[in-house]
């Protein structure tokens, strides 16, 4: 118990505290291990992290196939792969005028092969997909359904277009005209009168077109009804709102999760 | 005739999605076969990139990290692309790091595109790659505290003592600005907190469309100097510097099928609204 409980406790709260004070304590020794050793260790445990994972992975897979679980022919598929790049890597290089570890990244090596010709593509178009479900699943979920979804589909209309080389060359006017026109649809639905809806769209394209008149009709003015400029503004104030008081919660868990760990209250990390 | 159009909306909206996927299919290929040409502008955080370039003296010394893999190299790569060659143009003096283990391959690329092919400079002199090493955020701050003792050796093999550009380069104070290609974690936000803020090292970034609500934050507070934001930043950057590349050739693409997603939106919405009337009257 005391070698799988009390000092692997004992560890992370010395060493939670060495490099917490390491910030405020002017001691070059503190600072050095804080700067130069601590993540050095890290780099160290984290490549040997990589051997947990590469074995575990071949054992989830492994098991899989001798089980037959459903979907255990995609596990050969895995296993394979893994083998493949395990001889790619240490096995054989395909090119011996490369020294080994170098061969990774240079021309004419079967690593280099397998990265430019079977993970590229195959990255690539897993990435590619998003556009068409992106596409599939906008078109089926993004309802006007209240306040708050109709606010969200407008932003998100507006970044969309606004983002692209197509919304700069849509003039304000024309979105303008747009409004006009949701305006009255609104009125119709509201008051079920059709000279009032009549009324309110006249009376916008008048006022629309009188005022685009005495102004020149330029693209960008007024810029408030003007894409980019409105993606502009949706990006630099209620997303960076949103996006600090993310930040900030974020930031407050991580400072309490590290207290928990120093002060030995969070044990998930020895199976507690 | 009002009754035949609600019809047509409301077929419209039960669509199978197949033809929803040919449809963004074809609004992304067509404009790739016949580009449309639409104008570029630059928006103000792309232009922050552009200018914190500018201002640098010949001869800087600039570190650009490369955090992307090819999953997200149409958005990034470009990017990296425009910069290496403003950077190359204006004689600075460029350093790679790979934050990502991908991000070495993209570097490799970007740096035989340009710096080898294009700009014909040499290796070790005008640029170096020193590759990529595992850790995350704490090689950031290996970096920040010692370079020799994180690289002993760059992407090549060659050992960092031997590389004439690496003298008098030991930590990222030494760096007159850093370039942060970056596609999620570890990236933009590691560079700034454990590298750019604690040394007053001035950077800047270039991130996927999606990352950009996570760095807007320190774009505004000006801990990073602009921001290329996905493959519309690299576009407006290609103008900037004058010369259209993978970027440009892509928004076409982008601006069509940004437009094909929005009607779909609004037709699915004509057909909601149709729908929950009907619901009610009857």
């Amino acid at each position: 118990m005391l070698w799988k409980r009390q000092i692997p406790i004992l560890i992370a709260t010395v060493i939670g505290l060495l490099t917490l004070f390491g910030w405020f304590i002017d001691n070059p020794g503190i600072e050095s291990f804080v700067n130069d050793d601590a993540t050095q260790w890290f780099d160290i445990l984290a490549s040997f992290a990589i051997f947990l994972g590469a074995l575990n992975l071949m054992k989830l897979q492994g098991k899989k196939v001798l089980k037959q679980h459903s979907g255990w022919q995609y596990s050969l598929f895995a296993i394979g792969g893994f083998i493949f790049a395990i001889v790619a890597g240490f096995i054989y290089k395909g090119n011996d005028a490369v020294s080994w570890g170098f061969h990774v990244t240079s021309k004419g090596t079967l690593f280099k092969w397998m990265f430019d010709f079977i993970f590229t593509p195959l990255s690539a178009t897993m990435f590619a997909l998003l556009a068409f479900f992106v596409a599939s699943a906008s078109y089926r979920a993004f309802r006007v359904r209240n306040l708050e979804a109709t606010l969200l589909l407008v932003s998100g209309i507006i970044i969309m277009v606004g983002r692209v080389p197509l919304g700069s060359s849509i003039s304000s006017w024309f979105i303008m005209y747009l409004l006009v026109l949701v305006g009255s649809i609104a009125a119709n639905i509201k008051l079920q009168d059709k000279i009032i809806t009549f009324g309110v769209l006249l009376g916008g394209v008048v006022i629309v077109t009188i005022w685009g008149s005495l102004a020149g009709w330029p693209v960008d003015q007024p810029s408030i009804f003007y894409l980019p400029m409105l993606q502009d503004w949706i990006y630099n104030n209620p997303n960076v709102a949103g996006a600090r008081a993310i930040m900030i919660g974020i930031g407050l868990g991580i400072f309490a999760t590290s207290i928990r760990y120093i002060l030995g209250v969070e044990k998930s990390y020895i199976g507690e | 005739m009002m009754k035949y159009i609600i019809e047509l909306i409301l077929s419209i909206g039960k669509v199978d999605r197949r033809w929803i996927f040919l449809v963004i299919g074809l609004a992304v290929l067509l404009p790739l076969f016949f580009p449309l040409g639409l104008p570029i502008r630059a928006t103000n955080a792309t232009q922050r990139v552009y200018d914190a370039v500018e201002e640098l003296e010949p001869n800087s010394k600039v570190l650009v990290s490369f955090e992307y893999g090819p999953s997200t190299k149409p958005e990034i790569h470009p990017m990296a692309i425009a910069i290496l060659r403003h950077l190359f143009t204006n004689s600075q003096k460029v350093y790679v790091t790979c934050l990502w283990p991908d991000g070495q391959f993209m570097a490799e690329d970007a740096l035989t595109e340009i710096a080898e092919e294009e700009y014909g400079l040499t290796y070790g002199e005008d640029y170096v790659l020193l590759g990529f090493r595992p850790g995350n955020e704490a090689v950031v701050k290996g970096l920040v505290s010692n370079i020799r003792k994180l690289y002993t050796t760059d992407a090549r093999g060659t050992l960092v003592d031997q590389i004439p550009m690496m003298a008098n380069v030991n930590k990222v104070k030494d760096f007159d600005f850093i370039f942060s290609a970056s596609a999620g974690y570890p990236g933009t936000i590691e560079w700034v907190q454990y590298a750019a803020d604690p040394t007053g090292v001035p950077m800047s970034t270039g991130t996927t469309s999606i990352q950009v609500n996570d760095v807007m934050p320190y774009v505004q507070s000006g801990q990073v100097k602009g921001i290329l934001a996905g493959m519309p930043g690299a576009a407006e950057y290609e103008a900037l510097i004058g010369s259209p590349g993978i970027g440009t050739s892509g928004m076409d693409a982008q601006s069509i099928a940004h437009l094909v997603i929005v009607l779909f939106i609004v037709f699915g919405n004509i057909t909601y609204f149709i729908e929950t009337q009907r619901a009610k009257k009857y």
